[in-house]
């Protein structure tokens, strides 16, 4: 077992920052040895500090935060358009965010402090796949896609197919996740997203859960679940999604799909919470987002 | 690897050989002197090592040095006009929101540009507390560095502001 | 002169880490995996080639190179127990504690430390761990210190009042249990200083985070087996401190570096490093009874505290010492007959204890507050009902309390209807009704307790030592000595403020100098800056202020008692026109007496050099053996909303009364009460320190040991009142530790007022999220079964 260590050093590096997606096609085509791709460097430095990454050997650094052709948020027709790039505040403080997906806002600023939402980014906190990762379940709820490019080139993947485990994704070492977009919600859709942690701020998920609703007259047009911290990737939970859809949307309703969410996830213990009491967590938060959405739009 | 970069801090542009594993806290601490810029977690948790980038505050122990070229940087030494305490930094001062002084200059810079970009008329004391949450203070139980921040803003709302 | 504030907001502090000294050499510790394991190889070859690196110092090092850590604290007693053990401060043949130091690595930058820090290589037998005092208590269980019967270090056992009369008497008795999680006080800034040895005079000088620089030259001087004259240690701006940062540990291996490397040596904490290799508290269990009539009067107690002290204290015997507080605090402010009152400590496989906030003191009354909430209950009396039907009230002090401390002044009644009423109780228990229709739960915690303040006892380190120095320069500025550090709690404007007040000189012109170990004193703990320092300052400016009477009378041509000092300037009050400012005046009396100036008597006694060295002690303590000099007293009030759907407190409302006696400076108070309340509110909902089974640390960063941010601490309304102390020179009370002591308890006595529709014990710290939603659930069991 490695010596008890404080504070690690941070490898030796050879720091490459490519400007445009040309310098980093190009790049990526020709390196060598170790590399890694980094945007805001937020999980790189404390992963490298704490012992969780080692490079013995040094590292080949590719930071990707200057190039501008991954930084923006967009609405392109009923699409938003996120770069892989884009720091969290960025989306944060979107309009196309805050008019069309105010609760995909919440649930960014409640990630992290104002520090780090200043330089992570969404592509990071994707492409980290960690179980709570807290941007994850209110995209994966508005049914986002994420686009992954390389020198094999471009491929699309619907953001439920991209998780593979805890820490583990789709993409091989040489991509890079250049576009997050999602469907802007219409007038008739709600989406809410709500974490309980052992403090209000600045704190890792127990449980994080997003709900998003479609309704028509009284029903239940559409409707997605998707929670973080409570199984091996934050997971969609179409069997409790499939209780409601299609049906009128009643308080009873909702709890009845909030119970069976709570038996659908595969949650383990941990330092953070107990498997017990994350599924009661999924309860009350899927029923509390949901009850959210169905105010909103009823 | 050395590298050869150009860093803007305070509006001073310094050239510098550095470690291209060097962060940003390094670099100001070590090289360029700026030990207002204090060290702690290493690992963005406790914003001891807050420093304005572009206006923004950042965490500049996961900030690598050779990733804010063109960027501008700021700390409390920037703030200062001379040997006179920006209306901020007094009204700290006065309001003692700072007991043992470490995580002073830290929440000082996430104050600063709170305060800068607030226009609206009210702000709620969650608003501010939320501005300042990624900077961690075990002294003063953040009560007067609310009051300070409050009265900063009536500082800047009476002229008084650079 | 600049005010500290004014310099450290500057970006001016001159930390631990600011320290740079020409040919600096930066020391790296390296730490065990396991939390118990034999070291069966260590080699140092391969961290000893990399470039850079000076030396790789391990145990045999200390083994070879220093003494055992000095004790500190020894109360070897007939019917007690008080086990030292025998450590060095790196081992040379068994790890107990994760993240235990076995090396030291010495290299010209830190980067390169770090680097060389992984390739020590040590081989370990990994051995059982014992992981917490009650299984340490096991017969079976593995011993950590070989050559003791058992893993239990202390046993006390106190006698208060008539213990056996007061539960014959008693019409009911209640059992109470209670627990509390481990916590660490954690400053921002970790620990850090700099080593410098001289080689040519053998002597050692260190900077460095040092909160009592007195005791630390006494042991670093110790361990190194030098002559303490031969040893310095000099504070710097500390980062916050709390207790963490008494004594020394780590820096007698920096020292050492020094001596062997011929080089200044510097160490600079990673916070990591601080939780894991640093000071830990709480982690106790509480059993007992409680024995009161049916109409609230209070009569005994009965009852054993069970402290995890982790392994042997690095300040040998500091940890032990605290348990003394802990039993001794269980009477508060109340009138009793009699306790038998029993602390016991077992060594685990634990980061070591010592001081904290508290030290204590805050969990005899967590205790007995928490108990006293749940008789009130049972009797249908308000929390304010029980505890107006026992104060000790106004007209009985100085008050003999049953455990020999001797209580200064204070009305405690009038500090609890004072929270009563800017808490507006009325309102808030009508709304938690109204809310319990609305399935909202709010509750409304009352708790009030002394703050015993300004330690001295015997067989330790901490006998109430204490010494000040007020000097006029010859050009009329004026130097303050102590040994109150500051840590951030106020010590450099407290003492200004005192002096500036007897001399009227002016603020400005005051320097409160950085301590050092040249003044003796055991440094601001205990919460005795106010006590202690302050009072042999205080003595100090006033017989100073004797020798500036009498020079200004010789030199004004007026009576002594016509002689004014203000702002900066001394006249006769019958010749006002003719003023000396105290350059003048100073310069003087040092250099100008002459033949015709100052009286001779003066002259022989060398009177005229205006300076002043001198010592205070507790009036009280001698006689009575009272620990502890002045009790301040505090009431709290919080007003929590619980969701009893998750589990999460919000804090909707907090109320504080304080009445530490006469108040220095109002804004330094509130700053301490602000800063204590946010702690305890951490304590009480999320703090915690963490092993898994195999003795690993788990929450070892702010991400995970969650101290509060300032989404979590709540607005806190904070009142006075200033009952002076009739035994310390300016009448003030320590209370740097009150606000921890009641924050804790009285969220905790919130929950459970908020959650008492469903009859649950809040007995439990911290009341995170998930402990609070288990009650619940439980609870719901409960009734439904009893449906």
């Amino acid at each position: 077992m490695k010596n008890f260590i404080g504070s690690r050093a941070i490898p030796d590096l050879v720091y490459h920052c490519p400007e445009n997606m040309e310098q980093l096609m190009d790049l990526l085509g020709h390196i060598q040895g170790h590399f890694k791709i980094v945007a805001g460097c937020t999980d790189f430095i404390p992963a490298v500090r704490g012992g969780r990454w080692a490079f013995d050997d040094g590292l080949e650094l590719i930071d990707i935060k200057k190039i501008p052709e991954l930084k923006y948020v967009t609405l392109d027709g009923d699409r938003i358009r996120i770069g892989g790039a884009t720091p969290l505040s960025m989306i944060i403080g979107a309009p196309a965010i805050k008019e069309r997906a105010p609760g995909l806002a919440h649930g960014l600023t409640t990630m992290a402090s104002p520090q780090v939402r200043n330089v992570g980014t969404i592509g990071g906190n994707i492409c980290m796949s960690s179980p709570a990762a807290d941007a994850v379940p209110s995209l994966l709820v508005l049914d986002a896609q994420v686009i992954i490019n390389g020198n094999q080139g471009e491929e699309k993947s619907p953001l439920d197919r991209f998780f593979l485990g805890p820490g583990r994704n789709i993409m091989a070492p040489d991509q890079v996740l250049t576009e997050i977009n999602f469907p802007a919600p219409a007038a008739n859709e709600s989406q809410h997203f709500q974490k309980v942690g052992t403090r209000d701020a600045v704190v890792i998920s127990i449980v994080s859960a997003a709900s998003w609703l479609k309704v028509d007259n009284g029903k239940c047009q559409g409707v997605r679940i998707a929670m973080g911290s409570v199984a091996p990737t934050p997971v969609r939970l179409p069997g409790a999604e499939a209780l409601l859809v299609g049906n009128s949307l009643t308080l009873d309703a909702i709890d009845a799909c909030a119970k069976h969410a709570s038996q659908e996830i595969t949650p383990i213990t941990d330092l953070r919470g107990s498997a017990d009491y994350r599924r009661d967590l999924a309860y009350t938060l899927t029923k509390r987002t949901l009850t959210a959405c169905m105010n909103d739009l009823m | 690897m050395k590298m050869q970069v150009q860093l803007n801090v305070n509006d001073t542009t310094h050239q510098l050989e550095i470690d291209a594993n060097a962060t940003l806290l390094e670099v100001l601490r070590n090289l360029t002197r700026h030990q207002s810029v204090h060290r702690s977690c290493e690992e963005g948790e406790c914003g001891a090592c807050t420093v304005l980038m572009d206006g923004q505050p950042v965490n500049s122990c996961l900030i690598l040095a050779a990733s804010v070229q063109g960027n501008r940087i700021m700390t409390v030494e920037g703030l200062m006009k001379g040997d006179t305490l920006h209306p901020l930094m007094k009204a700290f001062t006065d309001e003692l929101g700072l007991q043992c002084g470490f995580c002073t200059p830290g929440m000082v810079m996430s104050a600063y540009a709170l305060v800068n970009q607030w226009e609206e008329e009210v702000l709620s004391d969650m608003d501010i507390r939320k501005a300042i949450e990624g900077n961690l203070c075990r002294c003063t139980g953040y009560v007067n560095i609310v009051k300070s921040i409050r009265r900063a803003k009536a500082a800047k709302d009476a002229g008084n502001w650079w | 002169m600049e005010s500290r504030e004014t310099r450290l907001i500057a970006g001016k502090g001159q930390y631990a880490d600011d320290l740079d000294f020409p040919g600096m050499a930066h020391l790296v510790f390296v730490g065990s995996p396991y939390g118990h394991a034999k070291i069966v190889s260590l080699s140092v070859e391969k961290a000893l080639a990399v470039p850079g690196v000076l030396a790789v110092l391990t145990g045999e090092d200390m083994v070879a190179h220093t003494n055992p850590l000095p004790v500190q604290a020894n109360f070897k007693s007939p019917g007690w127990t008080w086990r030292l053990a025998d450590v060095y401060a790196m081992p040379r043949d068994k790890v107990r504690w994760y993240g235990e130091p076995v090396a030291a690595v010495v290299a010209e930058d830190e980067i390169t430390a770090r680097r060389a820090a992984e390739l020590v290589e040590v081989a370990y037998k990994v051995l059982e761990v014992t992981g917490n005092a009650l299984e340490a208590l096991e017969p079976e269980s593995p011993k950590l210190y070989d050559d003791w019967e058992d893993n239990k270090q202390v046993h006390l056992k106190f006698d208060f009042g008539d213990p056996e009369g007061a539960f014959a008497e008693a019409d009911q008795v209640m059992h109470i249990t209670n627990r509390e999680g481990r916590v660490t006080g954690l400053p921002i800034e970790a620990r850090g200083c700099v080593a410098q040895y001289d080689t040519k005079m053998d002597s050692l000088e260190m900077w460095g985070s040092f909160q009592t620089p007195y005791l630390s030259r006494h042991n670093i001087a110790a361990t190194l087996g030098m002559p303490e004259v031969k040893v310095r240690i000099n504070a710097v701006d500390i980062g916050g401190a709390f207790g963490l940062k008494i004594h020394a540990w780590k820096e007698n291996v920096v020292a050492l570096a020094s001596k062997l490397t011929a080089r200044p040596v510097k160490w600079f904490e990673p916070l990591k490093d601080f939780i894991v290799t640093g000071p830990h508290q709480r982690d106790v269990f509480w059993e007992g009874d409680v024995a009161f009539n049916n109409d609230g009067t209070l009569l005994g107690v009965k009852a054993t505290v069970t402290h995890d002290l982790g392994v042997e204290s690095t300040n040998k015997g500091i940890a032990a010492l605290s348990i003394f507080p802990a039993c001794s605090a269980v009477p508060n402010m109340y009138h009793w007959k009699g306790m038998h009152i029993e602390g016991i400590g077992a060594v685990t496989n634990k980061s070591f204890y010592c001081a904290y906030r508290g030290y204590g003191k805050d969990k005899g009354i967590k205790f007995i507050e928490h108990a006293l909430n749940r008789i009130a209950r049972k009797l249908g009396m308000t929390p304010e009902a029980i505890r107006l039907k026992n104060y000790i009230q106004p007209h009985e002090f100085p008050y003999h309390q049953i455990n020999s401390y001797v209580y200064d002044s204070g009305d405690y009644p009038g500090t609890l209807n004072k929270a009563l009423e800017m808490a507006d109780v009325d309102h808030y228990r009508a709304e938690k009704e109204k809310c319990l229709e609305e399935g909202r739960y709010i509750g409304i915690g009352v708790v009030s307790a002394i703050e015993p303040a300004g330690v001295a006892v015997p067989n330790c380190q901490m006998g109430g030592i204490t010494q000040a120095r007020v000097q006029i320069t010859a050009d009329g500025t004026i130097e303050i000595h102590s040994d109150r550090t500051e840590i951030g709690q106020g010590s450099e404007v407290s003492h200004a403020i005192i002096v500036s007040d007897i001399l009227g000189c002016k603020r400005e012109d005051i320097l409160v100098k950085r301590v050092t170990s040249d003044y003796i004193g055991q440094g601001p703990l205990s919460s005795r800056g106010a006590v202690y320092p302050a009072s042999a300052v205080a003595k100090a400016a006033k017989m100073l202020k004797k020798k500036v009477v009498t020079c200004a009378a010789t030199f004004l041509k007026a009576p002594e008692e016509s002689i004014v000092m203000e702002d900066g300037m001394i006249f006769s009050i019958d010749h006002p026109e003719e003023k000396l400012t105290y350059g003048q005046l100073s310069e003087k009396a040092l250099f100008f007496p002459g033949p015709r100036g100052l009286p001779v008597e003066m002259l022989k006694n060398h009177d005229h050099l205006l300076d002043v060295t001198t010592t205070w002690y507790s009036p009280t303590t001698p006689e009575s053996g009272s620990s502890y000099t002045s009790f301040c007293t505090s009431a709290d009030i919080a007003v929590v909303e619980v969701d009893i759907e998750t589990g999460a407190t919000k804090i909707i409302k907090y109320v504080h009364v304080h009445d530490a006696g006469t108040i220095i400076n109002k804004q330094i108070v509130d700053g301490q009460i602000h800063g204590g309340i946010v702690q305890g509110i951490g304590e009480a909902l999320s703090e915690r320190l963490d092993y898994d089974t195999d003795g690993r640390l788990l929450t070892t960063s702010f991400s995970t040991y969650l101290i509060p941010t300032a989404v979590e601490a709540p607005d806190i309304e904070v009142a006075h009142l200033e009952t002076p102390s009739p035994f310390t020179e300016t009448g003030s009370k320590g209370m740097g530790e009150a606000p921890i002591i009641g924050s804790k308890a009285v969220i905790l006595a919130a929950i459970e007022d908020a959650l008492s529709p469903y009859d649950i014990v809040v007995n439990d710290s911290p009341a995170s999220p998930e402990r609070v939603r288990k009650w619940v659930v439980e609870a719901l069991k409960r009734q439904e079964e009893a449906q």
